[in-house]
């Protein structure tokens, strides 16, 4: 090596003083370095393989994240169908984490509630009810969704579809509840809650009039801000929207799913519009019902998309023909469940196919080129 | 307009001492020096334990194959030559000197006596070799036998001061101190190879080496500097030629196969002072930091010095010590014995507490966020390399190119769900290649004996 014999004899600059960090005005002793260094030292050093630094992400703060951005959403759900949304929620969530703490405990497992994954799944359960279900069924779908759906596949991450989905599915056992709505600001009658006997339909959602080819009343202004019938947090598109661009910011999502999942709903509906007025239709079926929900908080669900970016653009594409066919032919008149659903049965066919050809895996003169 | 590549990650830079000045280190009281500090045969001490030695003095020669020479990086006497386990468990024999301060420097030191222009290839060859210089970014190749296997095959020269693992900063404050001995190095390397350019390539954080660097090449048409985007693992030979050449090297090819030869900023400076005068690789420049050290700093310091020398050098621990890491946090290895020593290949040394790691006190658990798989520069699928390797699924390991993984730590570093990704991969990468060699070795067997079949 060169010897720097000038800059060495010269003291620091003032510059590289100051960013020398710790520099005592007297430096210690040689005795009182060793002494000290000493009651440093442990016994044995670690040794572990590299990295040896970490990201200060977690699981947890994604988690954590991922709730945050619900807020809005679910605080709009409680100002449009009062406060049994708060009740059902609360139900929701502490019956889902509630059961996957009794079931670590009982399987002898390492408890994990405390990385909020569970919360996140017993939101989205509520989020994705009517307001006027019965108290019950928050609480028997979360059950469904951790021991069934999630625990029985191994916990978090190993799960194949997503919970709060399946359990929503699950919950169509009693369809009575699960399609009646109650419009914004309705006092919910004692008729509501009594649904499955009376078979009374409180509100219908502009959805279910896209269906017959006719163009809701609502406007669209009330369904961007969310005005309308529907489940607890799928009405507000705007909340939602900034929620996802919320968990974008937070580099918790990517693009891929949402864009790809809105953009082919709108593309397919506005080409084959069931209405003469094609821009108009395909607007109302992006911003009713649950595709905002769906494509941004559920379709995005780690577990149950790909992790590549490729293949998440295939995996959104084919949620959004899946909806806009089960919306056309299908019994209900919602398909975002339904199309995530069958979308994350083909999840590792989807990364298989979308693996990324490995670096250098070219010929070398072509890529030279 | 910055050079880069796909994947890869931002990290906190902790480049702490970015604006310490190298500073000379007082000479340890003793060094003690591995008889292989690179990559190839062992040298073979020839000096004996009594023995009075001088300072660049050759202590080990290689007998056969490839290897560099050891010189003594302090005058003094041989008090031992003992067998010392390194810190891959390797047993390694090391000389031990007693310095006794006179700084004396070996008779044999002298500047090679002609000028660059009449120097030939094989010259320049047997003086880096003579002076038993390596490669000094951790990956100790011995450079003569690098450019002897590359001569013929190589268009482009790239000088790799990307730098781009945190905390270290001793190759950007050579281009600072020094850049006269890289650019020179640098002249030495393309007479070598009979090439008319080359390039310096540096990560766009370090400014004002860019500038400098810069002023100094002002009208020159032979080096160019090369301004990189700052992302790790951009200094990995691959990512780095594909930055500059858009070509990508594939898995088992060396640079040399694709036109290009990387040589390390350090190396280069090393290859001048032994043109220049004569001098041996005997010390380097070593970034300290860590957040257990009192005085995070760049030292220049004799091969051979041992970590506790250097803490104290630095002031100190100022907390509880868990790990001691040589090189970068990234790639580094963390060393079991305190009194490990500098070697050629040694660019940081860095002493951290508990809290550097980012413990999380979850179970390790994949959420399948796809954060690896973009990180990933070479484009594997870290995530499921993972899985298969937990359950021993080799071939699907060996379907999604496990052998392509570079072990650059990208995918580790961004995993929230921490999961020991590349821990999983290597042992992957280990059962493969022993099991490839097993059915080579029985191939072998049944080709020696066919009758056997
Ligand atoms: S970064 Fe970690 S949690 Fe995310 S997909 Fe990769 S292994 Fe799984
Ligand atoms: S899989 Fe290998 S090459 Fe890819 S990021 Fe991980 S360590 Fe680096």
């Amino acid at each position: 090596m060169d010897k720097t014999p000038a800059d060495n004899q010269t003291p620091l600059t003032a510059e590289a003083e100051a960013h020398v960090p710790e520099v005592s005005a007297a430096p210690d002793s040689p005795e009182e370095i060793e002494a000290r260094t000493n009651s440093f030292l442990p016994e044995l050093l670690t040794v572990s393989p590299s990295p040896h630094i970490r990201t200060e992400d977690t699981s947890r703060s994604i988690m954590l994240d991922v709730c945050i951005s619900l807020m809005p959403a679910l605080i709009w759900g409680i100002y449009v169908f009062g406060w049994r949304v708060l009740t059902l929620t609360l139900i929701s969530v502490g019956f889902a984490v509630g059961s996957e703490f009794l079931y670590e405990k009982l399987m002898k497992k390492p408890v994990t509630i405390l990385d909020f994954s569970t919360v996140v799944t017993g939101l989205l359960l509520a989020l994705n009810l009517p307001v006027s279900v019965p108290l019950w069924m928050p609480a028997v779908g979360a059950v469904f969704a951790i021991i069934v759906v999630k625990q029985l596949f191994g916990g978090l991450g190993k799960n194949f579809v997503n919970p709060a989905l399946a359990a929503r599915v699950f919950l169509f056992a009693w369809p009575g509840h699960m399609s009646t709505f109650t419009s914004p600001g309705d006092k919910l009658s004692a008729a509501a809650l009594k649904i499955a006997e009376t078979d009374i339909v409180a509100g219908a959602t502009p959805l279910a009039s896209l269906k017959n080819g006719v163009l809701p009343d609502t406007s669209l202004f009330d369904m961007i801000i969310g005005y309308e019938s529907g489940c607890i947090g799928e009405v507000s598109a705007l909340l939602l929207a900034a929620g996802g661009i919320y968990l974008l910011a937070r580099r918790v999502i990517t693009w891929h799913i949402p864009v790809s999942y809105i953009g082919t709903v709108l593309l397919v509906t506005f080409v084959f519009a069931k209405s003469s007025l094609p821009f108009d239709f395909a607007l109302a079926e992006i911003f009713s019902g649950g595709l905002f929900l769906g494509a941004i908080f559920m379709a995005t669900d780690y577990a149950t998309s790909p992790v590549t970016n490729m293949g998440r653009v295939v995996y959104g594409i084919g949620c959004g023909l899946l909806t806009v066919f089960i919306r056309y032919f299908g019994g209900y008149a919602e398909g975002v469940s339904f199309s995530i659903l069958i979308m994350n049965l083909l999840v590792w066919y989807i990364d298989r196919y979308s693996k990324p050809v490995r670096f250098g895996g070219v010929k070398v003169d072509e890529a030279g080129k | 307009m910055a050079f880069t590549f796909h994947g890869g990650i931002h990290i906190d830079e902790h480049k702490t001492t970015r604006r310490c000045l190298v500073e000379t280190m007082p000479p340890p009281k003793s060094v003690s020096i591995p008889l292989s500090q690179h990559i190839g045969a062992h040298a073979v001490p020839v000096v004996k334990v009594g023995d009075t030695v001088d300072k660049g003095q050759v202590i080990g020669v290689i007998e056969k194959g490839l290897g560099c020479p050891v010189h003594a990086s302090v005058s003094g006497k041989v008090t031992a030559i003992t067998e010392k386990n390194a810190a891959n468990g390797m047993k390694i024999r090391n000389i031990v000197i007693a310095n006794d301060g006179e700084e004396r420097l070996s008779p044999d030191i002298k500047p090679w006596g002609k000028s660059l222009a009449d120097t030939t290839t094989e010259e320049i060859i047997e003086i880096i070799r003579a002076a038993g210089i390596s490669g000094m970014g951790g990956a100790t190749f011995p450079t003569y036998a690098k450019i002897q296997s590359a001569l013929g095959k190589v268009e482009r020269i790239i000088v790799n001061c990307a730098e781009c693992e945190p905390y270290i900063t001793a190759n950007h404050r050579l281009l600072l101190e020094n850049p006269e001995a890289v650019i020179n190095g640098l002249k030495i390397l393309m007479k070598a190879f009979g090439l008319r350019e080359s390039e310096i390539a540096v990560e766009d954080n370090k400014l004002d080496a860019i500038n400098k660097l810069e002023n100094r090449l002002v009208g020159s048409k032979m080096i160019h500097v090369r301004v990189l985007k700052t992302k790790y693992p951009q200094g990995d030979e691959r990512q780095l030629i594909y930055a500059l050449t858009g070509r990508e090297l594939p898995v088992g090819k060396l640079p040399a196969d694709v036109g290009c030869c990387v040589f390390n900023a350090e190396t280069c400076a090393a290859i001048f002072n032994a043109f220049a005068e004569g001098m041996p690789l005997i010390e380097r420049i070593v970034t300290v930091d860590g957040d257990c050290i009192k005085r995070p700093r760049n030292l220049l310091v004799p091969l051979g010095t041992s970590f506790t020398d250097i803490m104290h050098c630095c002031g100190g621990l100022i907390r509880s010590l868990k790990k001691i890491v040589s090189g970068g946090p990234m790639m580094g290895v963390s060393q079991w014995d305190k009194d490990g020593v500098v070697t050629k290949g040694t660019s940081a040394i860095l002493f951290f507490s508990e809290k550097a790691e980012n413990r999380y006190e979850q179970p390790p658990t994949c959420i399948r966020c796809g954060r690896c798989v973009r990180a990933c520069p070479m484009r594997l699928m870290p995530n499921y390399l993972a899985t298969f390797a937990s359950q021993g699924k080799l071939e699907q390991c060996e379907e999604f190119d496990v052998i392509a993984c570079v072990e650059c730590g990208s995918c580790s570093y961004s995993c929230p769900g921490h999961v020991p990704i590349v821990q999983y991969i290597r042992a992957a990468k280990g059962q493969i290649n022993d099991r490839k060699r097993a059915q080579a070795a029985a191939l072998a067997n049944s080709q020696v004996n066919p009758e056997k079949g």
